[in-house]
């Protein structure tokens, strides 16, 4: 998070400030790949066509921060379901969703996931969550967004996306738990 | 009892007890020492997740420039310039249409000239010439290889005070004439065209249009031409043997300027040309 700056940077890169926008994209990339390799089997491609919906609408855009971000993660959102029903329409099986199903899902994921504590590893582990659970979890957590502005994007009350995030890191601590490991 | 209640202590997970602790783990807040090592785990997991960039994660930057580059440090950027560069864009391909373009061009330049020849409103040489290539009515004042009343128009025209002179010949409402002769089409050997409907319908409205065609026509500025001299190889016999015979593509005729507009006096949305080949079917 860019923070107090973050109205500044933003209006710099309005203006066409380079090294603004590229501020920006540093601080949110990360998490946007993060979130739509949960959500969709071409993370980059929606990403790039993410970022070029948000330069397209940067100018028009009035918020802070948080609104930023939920503006950016909704726009992913948007283009990863766009990018799923082409994919529908040519069904061609992606070769990394064949090897995330082939992924395993229970302990020795938990293990992995905890001995290296590698991002991979953990998010191989909120991946074999129930997709809805999984991406409220990525937007709660990875994104930073609020019950609120998560609410907005899925298209669900803030109480049905508490309730969807509970259940989902109480499945990843039950996961935790079957490890057997101790912190 | 622990297994059949999960979650019924507090800071263990699988109840509603465990909410608190949930929702700062999912805020990324510390969680108390005390709380169940499972959620420690967890909240370490996810901070691992939230953890700073790795290599990859900023795949994309260069590409993200570069459209923030061409796109967000124009002025005035919207989605109405980007339809409006698109546009540009889309047009850019015109140049190679052109060509395809000055081809439509020459060939609607071709058939007004021949709508014209057979109309009867062109001058006297190339009348001619369009007499000899394609059956138009030949020019009044010039000698025919035909009697003069193969010329002759189907159909009667509607005699003006001015629509006199060498017109009249090829405008005689003569009934016996119409009968025994078909018109050029029709004497050059083209079967069921014996009535051609361009001629009855435009005739009429061009001679009353285009007055100049009628008196210039007396006295030529220009000689006239032998028709072998026009078109060499045409075979200048009355009766051609067949019905593409001596008949020139409408592009290939050698007007060397623009041609009067030969739907001008048609009705609305029929052409001579369109109506040549509808008879023909």
């Amino acid at each position: 998070m860019i923070g107090g700056a973050f109205g500044v940077t933003l209006a710099n890169a309005r203006t066409g400030d380079e090294a603004a926008f590229a501020c920006i994209f540093r601080d949110v990339q990360p998490a946007l790949l993060r979130y739509l390799r949960v959500i969709t089997a071409e993370p980059e491609d929606v990403a790039g066509e993410t970022w070029i919906q948000v330069v397209t609408g940067l100018r028009r855009f009035r918020g802070g921060e948080q609104d930023f971000r939920a503006w950016l993660f909704a726009i992913a959102r948007n283009r990863a379901a766009d990018a799923g029903r082409s994919r529908h329409r040519r069904p061609v099986v992606p070769l990394d969703m064949t090897e995330a199903a082939q992924h395993p899902t229970t302990a020795d994921a938990a293990d992995q996931a905890l001995e290296a504590v590698s991002t991979q590893a953990a998010m191989e582990l909120i991946k074999s969550l129930p997709r809805e659970q999984a991406e409220i979890i990525m937007l709660r957590v990875v994104a930073g967004l609020d019950a609120g502005d998560v609410a907005k994007i899925v298209g669900k009350t803030p109480g049905a996306v508490r309730v969807a995030a509970h259940r989902g890191l109480r499945r990843l601590a039950g996961q935790v738990a079957q490890a057997g490991v101790t912190l | 009892m622990h297994g059949e209640m999960p979650g019924f202590f507090p800071g263990r997970p699988g109840g509603e007890h465990d909410e608190p602790l949930l929702d700062m783990i999912l805020e990324r807040r510390p969680i108390p020492p005390g709380a169940s090592p499972e959620f420690h785990g967890l909240a370490r997991m996810l901070a691992a997740v939230a953890g700073p960039a790795e290599p990859g994660d900023l795949a994309g930057q260069d590409a993200a420039h570069a459209a923030f580059t061409r796109l967000a440090s124009r002025p005035g950027t919207s989605h109405a310039a980007l339809r409006s560069a698109r546009r540009s864009l889309s047009e850019r391909p015109a140049r190679g249409r052109l060509p395809v373009a000055a081809a439509l061009a020459v060939a609607a330049a071709g058939l007004g000239s021949t709508a014209a020849a057979f109309a009867g409103v062109l001058p006297s040489p190339i009348q001619h010439f369009a007499h000899e290539t394609i059956g138009a009515p030949p020019p009044p004042h010039v000698a025919s290889p035909r009697p003069l009343t193969v010329a002759s128009s189907p159909m009667p025209r509607h005699p003006r005070p001015s629509d006199t002179g060498s017109r009249q010949p090829a405008a005689s409402p003569d009934p016996v004439s119409d009968k025994t002769h078909r018109g050029p089409l029709s004497a050059h050997g083209r079967k069921g065209h014996g009535a051609v409907p361009v001629r009855a319908t435009c005739v009429p409205a061009l001679g009353e249009d285009r007055g100049w065609a009628v008196g210039d026509t007396q006295n030529p500025p220009w000689p006239s031409p032998v028709p072998s001299q026009l078109k060499p190889g045409v075979t200048q016999s009355p009766t051609p043997s067949g019905p593409s015979q001596n008949r020139a593509s409408p592009g290939s005729l050698p007007f060397p300027w623009p041609l009067p507009l030969a739907t001008k006096g048609c009705p609305a949305g029929t052409t001579p040309y369109q109506e040549t080949h509808a008879s023909g079917r």
